[in-house]
């Protein structure tokens, strides 16, 4: 066990449920890293809902609420409501996210509530045995698209950034530093932070639609496919190669939901003792 | 004497008033008539308290939302009636699961699916026991007034504190909505449960590990405790269990419950005890039933009406005796026969058929129903 | 650059995926003969010398089991 596993881990829920090779896994240890690096672990609050990802929460050695397939995002919201100085991280999948649990993400993204949600994109439902997601490539052939799907992707990032989130970034694990600074970034932000990680699959993704399960093949093909780009006037050429834009794609201030809450409270209360009306 | 005062207010109000009391500070909700007035002046208390409401983007996320905040520390309630309440069935599981302190109230509509949004029913009696997936237990009351609606608020936190466990108050439209004087305790001639936190560090903690009454101790997030909680059947460490582990989970989950309902469980009688004709109610139809066991009085008709107050767990051994002696058994209720089948399943006795006085539709029953299907039916 | 003193790799959580082997820019890593508790076949250190400490096979290691220890410098004596 590395230094930063000794630190951080759960010990006694060991091993990693992940396969081998797994990017869950990879993403553990990025975040870890960004967690020690800036001392915050005591104010961390975690959620997590259904699937694989939905995992790499558990087994750090921190308050952690597993709920339900797609609810993640208002565990967190309840979580974070009840103490505003939490730090609130919603690990999630892209079946958990954007089909299930896309209506959360909308709103929470509206709120612009301060936490973090780390959207961890493997283009299927792995947990389940390899059935398409909204994230799945056109085409693909998985155990419900056995002829090919006809779906269009969904975008994760496209649709935090529209739905109001403040700070939007897509790496895969095929950049772990890349991953560590966002994540200090997302923990720093004063805002709704969307982080949407391309990871590697290698039994289901891997083996069904990209022609291997070798993990080196699967790491590699991150690393092929994933293009920082952060103009989004250059996404749909990149797109077009069937390759993925990565970056840091937005960060901007906007009034944060608990604070403009506490804002409220406060006007009310003093309306009120003042015997007027709000 | 309780000190207090008395306000008219509509039941529905009566329960945010009881809510507040009680130390509620998070309300996650969504509108949905006959509720939404639970949801709109919670809206505009909780800011007074420092406390929040939400109105989330649908009745799951509020219900889930409201579990978020009972780990957060905070005691959380929602409302909503039949058609949110059968959304929130996986969410109102889960509070079991993670044994989450919180109160939902569900005042009844007709159904089925969207139903008669403005017209009082008792269709849910079985989902608010039976409506989700797996073995389970949880705490049901009904009230029938504004009163109630108030006194089953206060006890619904308490006990959900007491137990670990969701409380449903399964109201409906005629007492949510009916307006009457209540009578508010001063806050210091109440009392009020909060759940037990452990003390011990954190090394020595075991989060799912239970005392005596079968319920763990629950550390609040972020107070040094770094706690796993999982919707998996889970071992007493957190994890995920094995056969053996997550089966000992559940019963634990149910007995901590069904082993000690003599703390909350409440079966009233109204009229003659000893008359051989006993009608069985709960919700808003017991108070017609009264007015009939009073008409049937002034008629010279011996009666009784047994009122279930705490409808789950079942209390078998109340009804019995409530009902020891009675020769002729009509249950009252606004659905197709569902108290009915419970009533069935306790008096086994051959020589007794469990009669069903059923009223849907959306129309309350008049007490002179009562008396005409006694006699219509003999 | 530095030198490493050892690399450890924790047999009870190796799953044998290689990935260390994959980004190891040094050459460090061979398959190994030897199965974790886990029953994958780990990988061996056959170059300890080659490796400069750069630290990638901790960091992308998915079951966090690599822990590269470095050679303390001895301080020159001027």
């Amino acid at each position: 066990m590395n230094p930063l596993g000794e630190k951080y881990l759960r010990k006694d829920f060991l091993p990693f449920l992940f396969c081998p090779g797994c990017g869950d896994g990879m993403i553990v240890q990025a975040f870890l890293q960004a967690v020690d690096d800036l001392g915050c672990v005591d104010d961390l609050a975690l959620t997590a809902g259904i699937g694989c990802s939905a995992w790499i929460g558990v087994y750090m050695h921190v308050d952690i609420l597993k709920v339900l397939h797609g609810r993640a995002i208002p565990a967190a919201i309840g979580i974070k409501a009840t103490n505003p100085s939490r730090k609130v991280v919603t690990f999630t999948g892209d079946g958990d996210c954007l089909a299930i649990g896309g209506n959360h993400l909308l709103h929470a993204a509206r709120r612009n509530i301060d936490m973090t949600v780390v959207m961890v994109n493997n283009q299927i439902y792995a947990m389940t045995g390899g059935q398409v997601a909204p994230s799945t490539v056109v085409g693909s052939k998985t155990q419900t698209t056995p002829y090919g799907n006809i779906e269009k992707q969904l975008d994760g990032c496209k649709v935090a950034i529209a739905a109001g989130a403040t700070m939007v970034s897509r790496w895969s694990t095929a950049q772990p530093k890349q991953l560590t600074r966002a994540f200090k970034k997302a923990l720093n932000h004063k805002g709704f932070s969307f982080i949407e990680i391309m990871s590697q699959c290698p039994v289901q993704t891997g083996r069904y639609l990209l022609g291997s399960s070798s993990p080196q093949f699967n790491f590699q093909w991150l690393k092929d496919h994933c293009v920082k780009e952060e103009d989004p006037s250059k996404w749909a050429e990149i797109e077009a190669q069937g390759k993925i834009p990565v970056g840091d794609f937005l960060q901007i201030e906007q009034p944060e939901f608990m604070e403009e809450v506490a804002r409220m409270n406060q006007r009310v209360k003093e309306a009120q003792a003042k015997g007027g009306d709000r | 004497m309780k000190k207090g005062r008395i306000k008219v207010m509509l039941g529905n109000e009566a329960c945010v008033e009881a809510a507040l009391l009680a130390g509620c500070r998070f309300y996650g909700g969504y509108p949905i008539t006959p509720a939404t007035e639970i949801l709109e002046i919670m809206s505009r208390r909780l800011p007074l308290v420092d406390g929040l409401c939400l109105q989330m983007e649908d009745e799951i996320a509020a219900m889930v939302a409201v579990v978020g905040a009972s780990w957060g520390g905070t005691k959380a309630m929602t409302a909503t009636s039949g058609p949110g309440f059968c959304l929130m069935q996986e969410a109102i599981r889960l509070a079991v699961a993670v044994e989450a302190p919180c109160v939902i109230v569900n005042v009844q509509r007709g159904g089925p699916a969207s139903g008669q949004s403005t017209s009082t029913a008792q269709g849910d009696f079985y989902q608010a026991r039976y409506g989700s997936n797996g073995d389970y237990s949880l705490i049901v009351l009904c009230p029938s007034t504004a009163q109630e609606m108030f006194d089953h608020t206060i006890k619904a936190f308490n006990i959900s504190e007491r137990f670990r466990i969701p409380v449903i108050i399964l109201s409906d439209e005629v007492v949510g909505h009916i307006r009457e004087k209540v009578f508010i305790p001063d806050a210091d001639q109440l009392t009020f449960v909060e759940r037990k936190k452990p003390t011990v560090p954190m090394e020595d903690f075991v989060i799912f590990k239970p005392e005596e009454n079968g319920v763990p101790l629950m550390p609040t997030f972020n107070t040094g405790y770094k706690s796993p909680v999982i919707s998996q059947a889970k071992s007493q460490s957190g994890n995920r269990g094995n056969a053996k582990e997550a089966a000992e989970n559940i019963h634990r989950l149910v007995s901590k419950i069904e082993d000690h309902m003599d703390e909350f469980a409440e079966v009233q009688v109204y009229g003659d005890e000893k008359a051989e004709t006993a009608f069985v109610t709960f919700g808003s139809v017991c108070r017609a039933a009264r007015s009939a066991v009073d008409m049937g009085r002034d008629k010279g008709l011996a009666l009784r009406s047994i009122e279930v107050k705490t409808v789950w767990p079942f209390p078998d051994d109340l009804v019995r005796r409530a009902l020891a002696g009675a020769k002729r058994i009509v249950v009252a209720e606004m659905n197709l026969g569902m108290l009915q089948r419970e009533i069935e399943r306790v008096i086994r006795q051959p020589e007794i058929k469990i009669e069903l006085f059923s009223k849907i539709g959306g129309i309350y029953p008049q007490p002179q129903e009562f008396l005409r299907f006694l006699e219509e039916k003999r | 650059m530095k030198d490493a003193e050892k690399i450890e790799i924790d047999r009870r959580y190796c799953k044998g995926c290689m990935l260390c082997k994959y980004i190891c820019p040094s050459d460090v890593f061979e398959p190994g003969q030897t199965r974790s508790d886990l029953d994958y076949l780990m990988p061996r250190v056959a170059n300890l010398e080659n490796c400069r400490v750069c630290g990638l096979c901790e960091m992308h290691c998915p079951d966090m089991c690599m822990t590269v220890i470095a050679k303390k410098k001895r301080k020159e004596k001027k």
